[in-house]
């Protein structure tokens, strides 16, 4: 009887996570497309009020200030917006020499993320917050399954759409042949109604070099006048609505939202106010 | 120790494993050795799109030449100036939108069930479409000289819009030596050796679709081919911050007639628990779905 116990213990115990499944080693060619390009254009994201009234404040400028110049994008934007072709290499302990992860490269301004898969715990709520976070993972059979905390407060989009620092980000990566998919789960109550889902893929090129990112910050005042910083007071924006008018949105659709979300909102997209248009080939501006 | 002892146990694991077969569904068991019984995960269910990415392609019809993500060609770029709305709808062709290529990108509901145990059925509201996901026969079922999903029967087909899709539950190949998990080995002849045992458990889904007719990648007109090849890969997952089950399902088109190289795209749905906001329509040319 003891035996049977046993057996069902051990078949409980077989049942869960396994060791490291893929190899996701190697040089992986993005293949992913800028969106949010437009100030105003918050289209797809789930944000609260919080979050749109922050963002409503970004002004174009501040990318100019020196703080900005060589500051990287947070790891989970980095890695979908250009330039982001991505290294994966195994992580191993200086010490021990065991492997304990894998680490990504990506190009723009070269940040590097550790995903360490051998268990340990996050760091206090206390630790240091930076650009790539901390991040633990595990393997779901071939995928592997990470989650990124101590994320410092970014944006979502490269035109001030906030991520606040309380954000989480939960990761999939799935290796489909020379196929890599990333899909990304960020949960922000700051600015967030619920997660945002998001994904980006890369091709296996073995011959991929990323080549170094030299970056040199221009003293204080040489680009933007020193000392201000460039924003927008609120009810103030005054080139928020350009994204809507010009690609005949509705304002408010633009602006985003949990419910913009759902094919029931194209009905009521119709009901809604829209501006004349002033033009039908605003896209070429960045065709 | 003693059999009275054991039996609370036995009988909790019993009640734990009849709540978890009546969460996956009261469909009839899959027939052992087929498709079905093979199914990593449950795929079947409503599923409704959730468009956080392209969503101005997707919830609206774009402007005609609007194609800055994806990398047509010269002879690509020339049909897509072509497009003209209401030609396609008065010609019949208002469902040249709604091909395989570009059918998940079209907001609305999924509906996804077993038809048989080797035919995963997926039908849209948006369109009233239907796609047949067939794996391939059990060794010995079927028919003599039967194909499903590939060989000679797959290439005589006639195009339609939503082609003619082989199935497979991919990921199971040969585990990597290195992991410690015991991988191929090499037999006398040096020849690799690769039990079931070898192999890594599959964890999605992998369609490959060929046979379309010729269709749209965006409702403005991108054209693909009918020369194109769409793969597709499914995955599923349990959300940790809402518990939500989603599909996320990426999508390559391979098109040498329009494409510079092939196309990648995303489509994210939330599992629903039923048919309601089941919205069937008609193929349009000129709506968002």
């Amino acid at each position: 009887m003891r035996a049977a116990l046993l057996s069902i213990v051990l078949l409980v115990l077989a049942s869960g996570p396994a060791g490291a499944q893929v190899d996701l080693a190697g040089e992986w060619s993005p293949r992913v497309y800028n969106t949010h390009v437009d100030i105003g254009d918050y289209t797809g994201i789930p944000l609260n009020e919080a979050g749109r009234l922050r963002a409503e404040a970004w002004h174009p400028d501040q990318v100019d200030l020196p703080e900005n110049l060589c500051r990287p994008h947070p790891i989970d934007h980095g890695l979908r917006v250009s330039v982001s072709q991505l290294r994966i290499t195994p992580e191993v302990d200086s010490d021990t020499r065991r492997a304990v992860g894998i680490r990504l490269h990506v190009a723009w301004q070269e940040p590097e993320q550790v995903i360490y898969v051998d268990g340990r715990p996050h760091p206090s709520v206390n630790a240091p917050h930076k650009w790539s976070g901390f991040s633990t993972g595990r393997w779901e059979r071939n995928t592997l399954v990470y989650t990124t905390t101590h994320l410092k407060e970014a944006y979502l989009t490269r035109t001030g759409v906030p991520k606040s620092s309380q954000a989480t980000v939960t990761t999939r990566v799935h290796r489909y042949g020379n196929l890599l998919t990333f899909v990304f789960n960020i949960n922000d109550p700051a600015y967030l109604t619920r997660p945002y889902i998001r994904a980006s893929s890369w091709v296996l090129d073995p011959n991929q070099v990323i080549p170094p990112f030299p970056c040199e910050i221009t003293p204080d005042g040489t680009i933007v006048p020193a000392g201000k910083v460039p924003s927008f007071l609120p009810g103030r924006n005054d080139v928020l609505s350009e994204f809507a008018t010009e690609y005949g949105i509705p304002l408010e659709a633009a602006l985003g939202g949990e419910e913009t979300l759902y094919p029931e909102y194209i009905k009521k997209m119709k009901t809604m106010k829209v501006a004349p248009r002033t033009t039908t080939e605003h896209y070429r501006r960045a065709q | 120790m003693s059999p009275g002892r054991i039996a609370p146990v036995v009988a909790a694991l019993s009640v734990q494993m009849t709540l978890h077969l009546a969460a996956q569904g009261a469909a009839p068991a899959a027939l052992p050795g087929t498709a079905r019984a093979a199914a990593p995960y449950d795929i079947t269910g409503y599923w409704v799109s959730e468009v956080t990415e392209k969503w101005r392609y997707r919830m609206l019809v774009p402007d005609k030449n609007d194609y800055q993500q994806v990398p047509l060609n010269p002879e690509g770029r020339k049909l897509a100036s072509a497009w003209d709305p209401a030609r396609d709808q008065a010609s019949g062709e208002a469902c040249k939108s709604y091909g395989a290529a570009a059918l998940l990108q079209v907001p609305g509901r999924l509906h996804i069930t077993w038809q048989d145990d080797s035919t995963l059925r997926l039908d849209t509201d948006s369109g009233t479409q239907t796609r047949l996901f067939r794996f391939a026969l059990p060794q010995g079922q079927g028919a003599p000289g039967e194909s499903r999903g590939s060989g000679p029967a797959l290439a005589t087909a006639t195009p339609s819009w939503q082609g003619q899709s082989a199935a497979m539950w991919g990921g199971g190949e040969p585990r990597d030596r290195r992991d410690g998990q015991g991988g191929p080995t090499q037999d006398s002849t040096g020849r690799l050796v690769v039990t079931q045992a070898q192999r890594m458990e599959p964890d999605y889904l992998k369609v490959v679709t060929t046979r379309m007719r010729p269709g749209y990648l965006q409702k403005n007109g991108v054209p693909y081919s009918a020369d194109a090849l769409l793969e597709e890969y499914f995955d599923t997952f349990s959300d940790p911050y809402t518990r939500n089950t989603w599909l996320v399902v990426t999508t390559v088109v391979t098109d040498p007639r329009y494409l510079i190289e092939p196309l990648i795209m995303h489509a994210h749905f939330k599992k629903l628990p039923d048919a309601s906001g089941w919205d069937p329509t008609p193929c349009r040319a000129d709506e968002p779905r």
